[in-house]
């Protein structure tokens, strides 16, 4: 039950809830629309990310045995030592795009991949366990990006779909019942009113009547 | 009453994410970044895989028409889970990509298609909220 | 803009993606130094992405989760598994999911 507004009931009154109820209608039906839109952007944005996920935890676990080769075959010291001397400026483009006004992460993953040379390990280090460890990993970051892309807009859509989900609920379940019980409420006291009036206007006609 | 001023401030912030002017699809094509500046600041940028897709679909004369972001109108009056399009070129190349036939000028499309329309143009459409 | 990448992990993630070109690293030592270089990482304007392990991440406990509540956009924080594919039972995507299709189904059931 709502609890009803403490509201004078005069039609000037009644006019000014009528349109408030028109403003939270209109209201709720605009965001339930967005609502929707958000619901698909959503499960748009999920469905990418299964596929990305599986993929990237794929690749990521090939690096891992490519690593666990090289500290096996080229010895754990010396692959430190490459990861430290290795070329480690890599970098992302990382833009914003908007759906509706959310703010979501656009990543152009450049070609990560490279060669031995490009990689800057000294030369006296190649060997090929190293490279194809490199190489894997350079892959599987390729991925991740892809995917941290992915997981930073599904989780920004649905901060905006909670948000405007409490405003639907609060139009809908608070507002809108408690601006149309006032609404009966001045409806019914008018009516009730009109016929007080009316009484009493007969019984002053019928007290007129009676003295002529 | 504290309440109608919220909705007010809701319902004007519905979209401050569009751009106040356009690019058509040719100004985009033709620029190293295509992008726009939504109302409230933000960066839009269009993909230029998305672009190409377009001019695919359009004689090149329509290059000029095609206004982006294509805008996907969301009015309660139409009901639930129906929005429209509006513009000779977008409605034209709408139907194409949804393989819909186009029969008056403006194009009703349902959910679904919406679906399919922002998985396919995610970065060259956007929603727009009329009542 | 071009952002750099951070990784926090165990040695093997970290010495991998070195070699594949992130520039920050830190290995886990203890909580208080990891949560701070985490920190640090997270302030920085260079970077845009960090990597870590979800072992880590775990072991950082709420400390983490609030970090992630509180930070900017940028940078993108991934969690990923280690070398032994650790991966929690608990997905944060697919709670989210479930709660969005609550709100799908009252869609529905409403005549939507």
């Amino acid at each position: 039950m709502a609890v009803p507004l403490a509201v004078p009931p005069t039609r000037m009154e009644l006019l000014k809830l009528r349109q408030r109820v028109g403003l939270a209608q209109r209201g709720n039906d605009l965001l339930r629309e967005k609502m929707d839109a958000l619901v698909i952007e959503f499960f748009e944005v999920v469905r990418r990310i299964q596929e990305a996920r599986a993929k990237a935890l794929e690749q990521l676990s090939v690096a891992h045995r490519a690593l666990s080769m090289c500290f096996a075959i080229m010895g754990t010291l010396e692959t430190k030592q490459a990861s430290r001397e290795a070329k480690r400026e890599l970098q992302v483009e990382i833009s914003t795009r908007h759906i509706m006004g959310i703010a979501v992460p656009a990543v152009e993953v450049e070609e990560i991949e490279r060669n031995a040379l490009m990689r800057g390990y000294g030369l006296h280090m190649t060997s090929s366990v190293l490279d194809e460890a490199s190489r894997e990993f350079e892959r599987a970051l390729k991925l991740l990006i892809g995917l941290a892309e992915l997981e930073g807009s599904a989780f920004a859509i649905a901060r905006e779909l909670e948000k405007t989900k409490r405003r639907v609920n609060a139009l809908e379940y608070i507002l809108i019942p408690r601006l149309k019980e006032a609404i009966k409420f001045i409806v019914m006291k008018l009516d009730e009113m009109e016929r007080e009036n009316f009484i009493r206007l007969k019984r002053i006609k019928a007290m007129l009547e009676e003295r002529e | 009453m504290s309440a109608d001023r919220l909705i007010k401030i809701e319902l004007s912030k519905l979209n401050v994410h569009l751009p106040e002017r356009r690019l058509s699809l040719r100004e985009a094509l033709s620029s190293a970044k295509p992008q726009v500046v939504a109302r409230d600041g933000s960066v839009h940028t269009f993909k230029r895989e998305e672009l190409e897709f377009l001019a695919g679909l359009l004689p090149e004369a329509d290059r000029d028409k095609l206004q982006l972001p294509i805008l996907i109108a969301l009015e309660p009056k139409l009901g639930r889970g129906t929005a429209r399009i509006s513009g000779d070129a977008e409605a034209k190349v709408v139907s194409q990509v949804l393989e819909k036939e186009l029969t008056a000028v403006e194009l009703l499309i349902y959910r679904p298609e919406v679906a399919i329309l922002r998985r396919k143009l995610p970065t060259t459409t956007q929603y727009l909220f009329l009542w | 803009m071009g952002f750099k990448i951070a990784v926090v992990g165990d040695q093997e993630t970290v010495t991998g993606f070195a070699l594949a070109g992130a520039t920050y690293a830190h290995i886990y030592t203890t909580k208080e130094e990891t949560l701070g270089k985490l920190g640090e990482f997270l302030a920085s304007d260079e970077i845009g992405l960090v990597l870590i392990t979800h072992r880590v991440a775990e072991e950082l406990g709420y400390d983490f989760l609030w970090m992630m509540q509180a930070k900017r956009l940028l940078p993108l924080v991934l969690r990923i598994p280690d070398k032994t594919g650790y991966v929690p039972k608990v997905d944060e995507l697919r709670e989210i999911i479930k709660r969005t299709v609550g709100v799908e189904i009252m869609i529905r059931k409403e005549g939507g």
